[in-house]
């Protein structure tokens, strides 16, 4: 879904159709519980009248005060149930925004999100989609009651006395004119203060995440300063939106308490010169404040709605970038057999211009085992991302066993294919989770048989709790190359026709590296590999060299093996000459 | 509750805030309270004079009411203030105090936690504990001392009301809450972890998302992240749920008041005509309506304690959070030690040392070093043969088990943690960059250095090609955490940032990873000749004959 030129506000109310049947029956208990309002200050007033000035004796006024009682427990149950489901809606459209976001990203793919903070989504996805929440727990249902409650009051007062429903007509549109002057100063302040959050916690995530190297650098102490900078200059910005919003509920509050004074004084003096009954004018008496009340509430969780207009800006960011256009449906694939792979001139430009590969032209045989090699910014990596179904190309084609890549299914194609990235990121959980990563169900027995693939099987027996240790994020504890073979592990176990790997035997000692390639060795018979390559060994392993440079293929597009590149440290000096 | 103590301690910088806050909002509830009353008492007055066709003074309830109108308005707005202003000088003080006790402990007193969680307790904990002052303290306070001066005038005129409506009160102010925080106490500590917890997910799904969509694992990730929203929005719903039967409880009781009232003073005033304004029965006609409308106005007062209580879940368990953390001790969180000025040569000698694990296998046994100022030495070992652990040895990150570490002449255990580490200039293995311009991450270690160190640092490590294709050169933003750059490009950005930093030992973990074999060549080449006397080591499992190192040392391939 996208939102082209989505204002906040308008994202707001876009969302409300998610909460179903409970805005209505919000609506609903909101009128009851007003409506209520009028019988119950009649009553109040009905009964002291009738004791103060008819001398009207208590036990004639009893049922009046079981009439109240009643009323008064009506009321409360209102009240309760009407919140209630005022946050039931709030956490249904909570929660589908949350999943339209997560959707959202995920769509747009980890190339788009590469320039994004992960702090800052991960705070839109968490404390952002919240403030939305917030929205429609309280500011929505005290808006409804702001419309529904002055109404029901001023039908109530109107046939009494005019001048009393005169004085509230008059002073109520007022409230509304100066909270909106007011308001929308708050609201680039509060956007503002909510940009300002976002970055704290973008900062923050960068600083703990990287606190050993600002260390390293006796740059932790100097973070420590810019904590508090960014702490203070959050605390300035949240004061400068508080005290707007002050500002706002004292002139509310100050025509509120004037108006109900004037009328206050209007009906004293028509009382004292007898020129209204008592009844009417506690009755209306008591209303009033009842009239001011939702838009005092009204002020109360207006920084709700302003809280959720500062959230909806940063989820309407990343809902407007518009993923790379595919088909919604690929066709079908699956493959038992070795996949061949045939580049045809593909280029690739990235979202801020840059081109990842110009015109790169190469075939790959069914069940060869390819090295990708070239100086760093040569396109290694946009052809493994291009392999994955991160971009796509935007001039040329890519063919999969003679079909192009962009008409297969990518959740179908992925399931084709095994990937060790250069960085893994293990997630939280198990060693166990991380091996079964893309094989979900598989057994113990089979995860510790590729951990022992992967030469990972000793070094997680001797962890405490073995294949039940819990690692946290880049897999503290584990040292670069156990992380490694813990991605290779998971490979392993995928068990997929297409293997891509980035410098497989990186940070390997000699002896696992050399247990490694042994594995590997194993393992690619019967499977396409393409393999990003640095190192002799690696060029070495494999059956022919793709050599990249500039974004083009400048050796090694042919089928057969070069003459000559046999030897990688040739292939080295080959390549120099090229550069 | 130790926990609330211990948060109420940090309160004491901001204490006249504090006391001004709760006096402020004493005299708006009082005016408030007042104004109520008076207006009641002069409807009544009014009525009933101009039934008896008798004069009365209206000029002293008048003035009344506009002096507690006048109260009510400007005190609310100016308590708003000061709480306010009190609450988020007392957050932006946490949070420094929070970075203060968490750094010391990285990276070793940290392997417990997600990066996640602890930007969770940084940030949304501490926002967490903005109610202590405005929802907690003042209300508390000024709400109880507003009650019971009004429950003493009330007793004036009728003791017997003054009883009912302190029961009343009690149940509003103490027995709501107290129902409202044994019920809630489980559910708000179940959504404060659950909302760390989403953030870890959420991070994680962002920052894993590659590999989720390549492994076919996004679906299922999805799922967790949405189960873990849905046990979150379960335990907001039971909290939520409880503070709304809070709030219904206490506009019943307040509307039970104002009955009471009515139903206890009314028959106090008959047997008089309904002429007299005071005369006739024990009590004063329109002082039944005045006493009725301040038994409604008085649960005002205690009107938010619910509320409070439940935040006060929240803001304990946050709060428990944020000391769990602080009250972690760490061998590297020594502070004290030699602060000695940085020397210009700087020897290095490591003698039989030891390094062992939290007991276990030894990564590091009876390992001797010594490095000569100006020396440059390569040390050649495959991983696992505890080279990184030697990195984090030398710049004072973790201590030797056994064994003597001896820097510029003096133990490891001698110098002051910061002094030690200005020895270094370190490219660590897994080096993170951050967000923000290339040059802010090249300037890390030396934030004032010249645009020529840094033009030659650039030389050095093999950036220009990667310089001449950004479109701000120096101060083009590098994404998050360097995410634009290629793994290779990051290494040697990592290698410039060390060469820049101004220190006497340059040690350089694997700079040639993710490099080809000539590239990671021709980076050595060029560091050696570019060290100006300083002393290098590098640790790297490549091959390095035919550079110019003084001396090539291996070490063992045994894990």
């Amino acid at each position: 879904m996208s939102h082209p030129t989505l204002t906040p506000a308008a994202f707001l109310k876009s969302r409300r159709p998610l909460a179903g049947g409970l805005f209505p029956a919000t609506v609903l208990i909101a009128t009851c519980n007003g409506a209520l309002l009028i019988p119950q200050a009649w009553l109040v007033a009905s009964i002291a009248e009738a004791a103060l000035f008819r001398d009207v004796p208590l036990e004639a006024l009893w049922p009046r005060f079981w009439g109240l009682l009643a009323l008064f427990l009506l009321r409360a149950v209102l009240t309760w149930t009407g919140e209630r489901v005022a946050f039931a809606m709030a956490q249904r459209v909570g929660t589908a925004a949350r999943a339209e976001l997560l959707d959202h990203a995920r769509a747009l793919g980890p190339v788009a999100l590469a320039g994004e903070r992960v702090g800052a989504l991960a705070t839109s996805l968490v404390e952002g989609v919240e403030a939305l929440e917030g929205y429609f727990a309280r500011f929505l249902p005290a808006m409804i009651t702001t419309v529904l409650i002055p109404l029901a009051v001023l039908v109530a007062v109107l046939p009494l006395d005019w001048i009393s429903a005169l004085v509230l007509a008059v002073t109520a549109p007022l409230i509304p004119f100066f909270m909106i002057l007011i308001g929308k100063g708050a609201e680039r302040l509060n956007q503002r203060q909510w940009a300002r959050l976002t970055r704290m916690g973008a900062r923050f995530l960068d600083a703990i995440q990287g606190l050993t190297t600002l260390k390293l650098f006796n740059a932790s102490r100097r973070e420590a300063e810019t904590v508090s900078r960014m702490a203070e200059a959050y605390r300035r910005d949240t004061m400068s939106v508080l005290r707007v919003a002050f500002l706002s509920s004292l002139v509310l509050e100050f025509l509120a308490t004037v108006s109900i004074a004037l009328i206050a004084v209007f009906i004293g003096f028509r009382l004292f010169w007898g020129e209204m009954a008592f009844h009417r004018g506690l009755f209306i008496l008591l209303l009033a404040p009842e009239f001011y009340l939702p838009l005092r509430n009204l002020g109360i969780h207006y920084h709700a709605r302003m809280d959720a207009i500062g959230a909806a800006d940063g989820m309407i960011r990343l809902l407007n970038r518009s993923p790379a256009s595919r088909p919604a449906q690929g066709a079908p694939y699956q493959a038992n057999t070795p996949v061949g792979l045939s580049f045809e001139e593909v280029t690739v430009t990235y979202d801020n211009g840059v081109k990842g590969l110009t015109g790169a032209t190469f075939t790959v045989s069914p069940g060869e085992h390819v090295a990708l090699a070239g100086p760093s910014g040569a396109g290694k990596s946009t052809l493994v991302n291009l392999l994955l179904r991160f971009v796509d190309p935007s001039a040329g084609r890519v063919l999969a066993d003679g079909f192009p890549l962009d008409g297969l299914s990518v959740e179908d194609w992925r399931r084709s294919l095994a990937w060790v990235p250069q960085r893994p990121h293990l997630f939280q959980g198990s060693i166990a989770d991380a091996i079964r990563l893309g094989s979900p169900d598989a057994s113990l027995n089979l995860v510790e048989e590729a951990a022992r693939q992967a030469n990972a099987h000793g070094f997680i027996r001797a962890l405490p709790e073995g294949y039940d240790q819990p690692i946290g994020e880049g897999g503290n504890r584990l040292s670069g190359g156990q992380v490694r073979r813990l991605a290779l592990a998971r490979a392993f176990l995928r068990d997929a026709p297409l293997l891509l790997l980035d410098e497989p035997t990186a940070s390997l000692d000699g002896e696992s590296e050399a247990a490694v390639l042994d594995a590997l060795g194993r393992l690619t018979v019967g499977r396409t590999v393409l393999t990003i390559a640095h190192r002799p060994e690696t060029l070495r392993a494999a059956d022919r060299v793709v050599w990249l440079e500039g974004g083009r293929v400048v050796e090694g597009s042919g089928r057969r093996p070069l003459s000559g590149i046999t030897d990688p440290r040739e292939a080295e000096s080959q390549k120099g000459g090229v550069a | 509750m130790r926990s609330l103590f211990h948060l109420l301690a940090l309160l004491k910088p901001y204490w006249l805030w504090v006391l001004a806050g709760i006096l402020l909002s004493l005299v708006t509830m009082v005016a408030n309270i007042a104004l109520m009353a008076t207006s009641g008492w002069f409807i009544t007055a009014m009525g009933l004079a101009g039934v008896a066709g008798a004069g009365m003074n209206y000029f002293s309830p008048a003035a009344l009411i506009r002096a507690c109108a006048i109260l009510r308005t400007g005190g609310r707005y100016l308590e708003r203030l000061v709480t306010h202003e009190a609450t988020f000088r007392l957050l932006a003080a946490l949070r420094r105090w929070f970075y203060d006790h968490l750094e010391p402990l990285a990276p070793g007193g940290l392997e417990a936690y997600h990066s996640g969680d602890l930007v969770a307790r940084l940030q949304g904990d501490i926002d967490r504990l903005q109610g202590v002052i405005t929802r907690v303290v003042t209300p508390i306070l000024a709400g109880g001392l507003a009650a019971a001066i009004c429950l003493v005038f009330v007793a004036r005129y009728d003791l017997r009301l003054a009883l009912v409506l302190a029961v009343l009160l009690a149940l509003a102010g103490l027995g709501l809450p107290l129902l409202v925080w044994i019920l809630g106490r489980e559910p708000g500590r179940a959504a404060v972890e659950s909302a760390a917890a989403l953030r870890v997910q959420a991070i994680d799904h962002v920052q894993g998302m590659a590999e989720l969509l390549a492994f076919s694992a996004d679906e299922n990730h999805r799922s967790h992240f949405l189960a873990e929203n849905r046990r979150w929005t379960k335990a907001k719903t039971a909290t939520a749920s409880l503070t709304y039967l809070g709030q219904a409880g206490s506009g019943l009781l307040a509307n039970l008041a104002l009955w009471s009232a009515l139903v206890l003073t009314l028959p106090l005033t008959m047997g008089g005509g309904a002429g007299g304004g005071a005369a006739g029965g024990i009590l004063a006609r329109p002082d039944v309506v005045m006493l009725a409308l301040l038994a409604m106005a008085l649960f005002e007062t205690v009107a938010p304690l619910p509320a409070a209580v439940l935040g006060l879940t929240d803001l304990v368990t946050s709060a428990r959070r944020l000391f769990a953390i602080a009250d972690l001790r760490s061998d590297s969180a020594r502070r004290e030690g030699l602060d000695a000025p940085t020397p210009d040569r700087c020897p290095l000698v490591l003698e039989r040392v030891r390094f062992t694990y939290n007991s276990g296998p030894p990564i590091l046994e009876d390992f001797s070093l010594t490095l000569e100022p100006g020396e440059r030495l390569a040390l050649v070992g495959s991983s696992g043969s505890g080279k990184s652990t030697l990195v984090a040895l030398l710049v004072g990150l973790c201590m030797p088990t056994a064994g003597r570490i001896i820097l510029a002449g003096r133990s490891a255990r001698d110098w002051n943690p910061e002094a030690q580490r200005r020895l270094f200039a370190v490219a660590p293995q897994d080096a993170r960059l951050f967000t923000g311009s290339l040059r802010e991450n090249l300037t890390l270690g030396h934030p004032d250095a010249g645009e020529e160190a840094i033009a030659r640092v650039c030389r050095t490590a093999l950036l220009e090609d990667v310089l001449a294709t950004l479109p701000e050169g120096l101060d083009t933003p590098i994404g998050a955490a360097g995410a634009t750059l290629s793994g290779g490009q990051a290494r040697r950005v990592g290698v410039a940032r060390a060469l820049l930093k101004p220190a006497p030992v340059v040690l350089l973990d694997e700079p040639t990873e993710g490099l080809d074999s000539a590239m990671g060549r021709e980076l050595l080449t060029r560091v050696l000749a570019d060290l100006e006397g300083r002393s290098l080591l590098v640790i790297t499992h490549d091959a390095v004959d035919g550079l110019e190192f003084d001396r090539v040392v291996e070490i063992g391939g045994r894990e």
